[in-house]
């Protein structure tokens, strides 16, 4: 592959990994788990993430842009690491499939309740297939159409502005969440953010002219100030119990929007939210598979590929009701928030052994 | 093999096959008897002796003018013995060959062959074939130049020639057909365009193995890199002026004798919804035309089809106000709205194909009676709702927005594949459809570019030369998918 993949790039994909479905619910998830004007302990966790990716950043100058496979191939034996390769990518596989499957399940609360859901989640592993086989930079050329097809959803917001009022932010800050202010509920609201931590799997694709964190950040800030607006808009528009009982708050907010041509838009803009799904759910595919083509390099192309989509269609039957998704997906992003601050860490430890190490062998000489 | 060894190759990879390079035949010198033999049995075909001087020449009549024979064989020729011949083929235009298979190759390009002791010379007396310079059928233009290409290639690149007044043009002559060896000129300003993608493009018509290739629209599926794609993938036009605008932005143009239309790469999606009118209007008016050819792009594939998810699935977001009219027009319909809409859509199709074959005259009396058919006959017996037939024809007038004739077939098509996922799933089908054609698109190259420059890859500039039709004060530099050493477009480097 010639291309490398340029920062607007790198942002717009990062922001359609992590601007997905997670949003309609967002504003419930904040009032609930952080209480009145959560939005801005929302702003506090965009800065926490902030934080993680810039843990990345160190891995990416410390090992001078080498591969996360490549610092721990050095320092540690294949026969620990493949069995940690092949748990990962068993891993991201059921994040994929439940992030993918969520969707379905929340749509099927506003149309096609009688639909079978594993048809419909089959059609869509069918284009997280023709998307997993096209390298990298393909895979963002398409993430890149498809923000450009969500970006303008935002404007929708503008329509709430005649019922939005400032009062309903209240003047009290983080009173009366759901079950206290414990760091579980904090780490909810996270969930939100995770994807971010998918730049490590990037390093290959990119040279110096990419500037690689120049466009993480852009595409989570970007994230971010989306998110801000979504949450501002909602809770001015609800009140904070409302906002605290309603299921999916952003599409009652959608609900009310009346064109004269055209009513109930969260028919259309909801589906639209099936293009971060399916970024997100090919891109933790291509976690998996960077983990499996490291323990088999040498196979056929598009092989490898069907199989992890296989498995992603596979574990979608796991979960069946929407209550069931909802928890095996807190479950597997709760671990991945954990894995998103652990890896580089780790990534770190070693680097930093494996310097220690040169300047020791040097030394000797 | 057994089955393990059969998983095994299932997933590991294998060695490539390695190809073979076919020698090149030797060269055989040109004799009068090994031409006659070629020849021979072709009515055509005429030897002519001037015994006197000991010249003998052959031609094919119907390639030749009669005079340029007259001037360059008949006149020289005749009552000259053997040492004045000899000095009449010293002249510049009667050029020596060595080679028989050139010789040949000469005189199926309307040359004269000249046996004079041993020697062999080739004389170009070709007679122009073909009509004049006319306007396009297919191109029409409201303001700007007329004229359109013909088949004759001389004449083609005489056009251009006449436009382009500077020595960096450059024409490279190709042959390709293992039979037909139809000539195909690649064109160019070096300095400009990009001297690998030049290479590249050559290297792939000289890799064409096929009997005949008659047109430049067949000649480009032979040399893209996506054959199973439905997009178009070289911009093809028989407007001069077309071509002119993308040898001066860097391209590389190509022509086929035989074909009234050139091609231009590398080319991207929307550069099919551009036109040379454009910049022919004030820059506002151009921008607007190009809006509007984007607009017409979205209601062409997705009009039918949202029509059909809402009707099916999704009543619920039409306003009261037309769900009353809608309701109404559809009750007296027995079919599902996919149904309806396949049909009604198919028999556009079929008028159109009709209306594209038939003479002009009787076309539009199919115009006619398609119109009222559809129009009127099927709304009355109850066979398809009024509202439908709107979509329909909006967006089948809306697919004619779109300049390119070979795009706008292409989306037409794609709009089937819309309309039944719409059919199944809604507007969450519709939108997987449309996301299943952006994961294909952004798979698409052409000569090594991307084809969604410069949306994907993105790139401002561009935009200002694609989306909207900017000033020319702001068109300064010349698009980057052409990958350019010339990126200013006011002065040329040399």
């Amino acid at each position: 592959m010639n291309e490398k993949l340029s920062a607007f790039h790198i942002a717009t994909l990062i922001y359609m990994i992590e601007n997905n479905i997670v949003l309609f619910a967002l504003p419930r998830l904040v009032a609930e788990n952080m209480g009145t004007n959560g939005w801005v302990g929302y702003i506090f966790l965009a800065l926490v993430s902030t934080g993680n990716i810039l843990l990345y950043l160190v891995v990416y100058r410390m090992g001078k842009g080498r591969s996360m496979f490549d610092i721990l191939e050095k320092s540690l034996s294949k026969w620990i690491l493949y069995p940690v390769y092949a748990g990962l990518a068993v891993f991201y596989i059921m994040i994929a499939s439940f992030v993918g499957k969520n969707f379905f399940l929340i749509f099927q609360m506003i149309s096609f309740q009688t639909s079978n859901v594993m048809f419909i989640f089959l059609l869509f592993c069918i284009m997280v297939y023709f998307l997993l086989i096209k390298p990298v930079y393909n895979i963002s050329k398409a993430a890149t159409v498809f923000a450009f097809m969500t970006w303008w959803t935002l404007l929708l917001t503008s329509y709430q502005a005649r019922e939005w009022k400032l009062i309903r932010l209240t003047s009290y800050f983080f009173e009366d969440p759901a079950g206290g202010q414990v760091l579980h509920n904090w780490a909810e609201v996270y969930t939100s953010f995770i994807g971010y931590e998918l730049c490590i799997f990037l390093f290959p694709y990119v040279n110096k002219k990419s500037k690689l964190f120049k466009g993480v950040l852009y595409g989570h800030l970007l994230t971010a100030l989306a998110q801000v607006i979504v949450l501002l808009t909602a809770f001015g528009f609800f009140s904070f119990q409302q906002l605290q009982s309603l299921l999916y708050p952003i599409i009652d907010m959608l609900d009310f929007i009346e064109m004269p041509f055209i009513n109930r838009v969260e028919n259309l803009v909801f589906v639209i939210f099936v293009f971060g799904n399916l970024i997100s759910t090919t891109m933790f595919s291509f976690a998996s598979l960077s983990m499996v083509k490291r323990i088999f390099p040498k196979t056929r192309p598009k092989r490898l590929e069907f199989l992890i989509v296989l498995g992603v269609f596979i574990v979608g039957f796991y979960s069946k009701y929407l209550s069931q998704s909802e928890y095996q997906l807190r479950r597997v992003l709760f671990t991945e928030i954990g894995i998103a601050f652990i890896l580089p860490m780790l990534l770190i430890l070693v680097l930093l052994f494996q310097k220690l190490r040169e300047r020791m062998n040097s030394h000797e000489h | 093999m057994d089955i393990f060894a059969k998983i095994k190759h299932f997933f590991v990879a294998g060695e490539e096959e390695k190809t073979t390079v076919k020698e090149p035949e030797k060269n055989e010198p040109p004799s009068l008897t090994h031409t006659i033999q070629e020849f021979e049995k072709s009515m055509d075909f005429v030897h002519r002796t001037y015994p006197q001087c000991n010249v003998d020449v052959i031609y094919l009549a119907f390639l030749v003018g009669n005079d340029q024979l007259f001037q360059e064989i008949i006149r020289p020729f005749t009552d000259v013995d053997e040492e004045e011949a000899k000095t009449v083929l010293c002249r510049s235009q009667y050029v020596a060959v060595v080679d028989s298979k050139e010789c040949i190759e000469g005189i199926l390009n309307g040359k004269a062959a000249i046996f004079f002791r041993g020697s062999t010379y080739l004389i170009d007396i070709a007679k122009p074939v073909g009509r004049s310079v006319e306007q396009s059928e297919t191109e029409t233009v409201i303001s700007g130049p007329h004229d359109g290409f013909v088949e004759n290639i001389s004449q083609n690149l005489g056009v251009l020639r006449q436009r382009v007044k500077s020595s960096h043009l450059k024409f490279i002559k190709l042959e390709v057909g293992e039979v037909a060896k139809n000539v195909v000129v690649v064109a160019y300003i070096e300095g400009l365009a990009n001297q690998e993608i030049v290479d590249e493009l050559i290297r792939r018509i000289q890799r064409i193995e096929y009997n005949a290739v008659t047109d430049s629209n067949m000649l480009i599926q032979f040399i893209d890199e996506n054959p199973n794609s439905i997009f178009p993938q070289f911009m093809t036009t028989e407007r001069p002026d077309a071509i002119v605008s993308k040898l001066v932005a860097g391209r590389v143009a190509g022509f086929v004798d035989g074909s009234p239309s050139g091609f231009t790469c590398p080319t991207a999606f929307f550069d099919f919804f551009s036109s040379p009118d454009d910049y022919y209007q004030r820059w506002l008016i151009g921008t607007a035309l190009r809006f509007l050819r984007l607009i017409g792009f979205l209601i062409t594939i997705s009009f039918t089809a949202f029509y059909v998810s809402v009707t099916t699935y999704h009543y619920e977001m039409i306003p009261h106000t037309m769900l009353l009219n809608l309701t109404e027009s559809r009750a007296k319909v027995p079919f599902p709205p996919l149904l309806e809409a396949l049909l009604m859509e198919t028999t556009i199709e079929l008028l159109r194909e009709a209306g594209a074959r038939l003479p002009t005259k009787v076309g539009q009396t199919i115009g006619i009676v398609g119109g009222i058919v559809i129009g009127q006959a099927a709304v009355q017996a109850g066979f398809t709702s009024n509202i439908l037939i709107i979509a329909v024809a909006t967006s089948a007038i809306a697919s004619f927005v779109i300049p390119s004739y070979i795009m706008s077939a292409s989306i037409r098509l794609i709009r089937f594949g819309l309309i039944i996922m719409a059919g199944i799933l809604g507007n969450l089908g519709l939108l997987m459809a449309i996301g299943m054609v952006v994961i294909h698109l952004a798979g698409v190259t052409n000569m090594g570019t991307s084809y969604l420059t410069p949306l994907a890859p993105i790139n401002f500039k561009d935009m200002l030369d694609t989306y909207i039709r900017g000033p020319f004060w702001a068109l300064r530099s010349r698009p980057t998918i052409v990958k350019t050493p010339n990126k200013k477009i006011n002065k040329m480097r040399k």
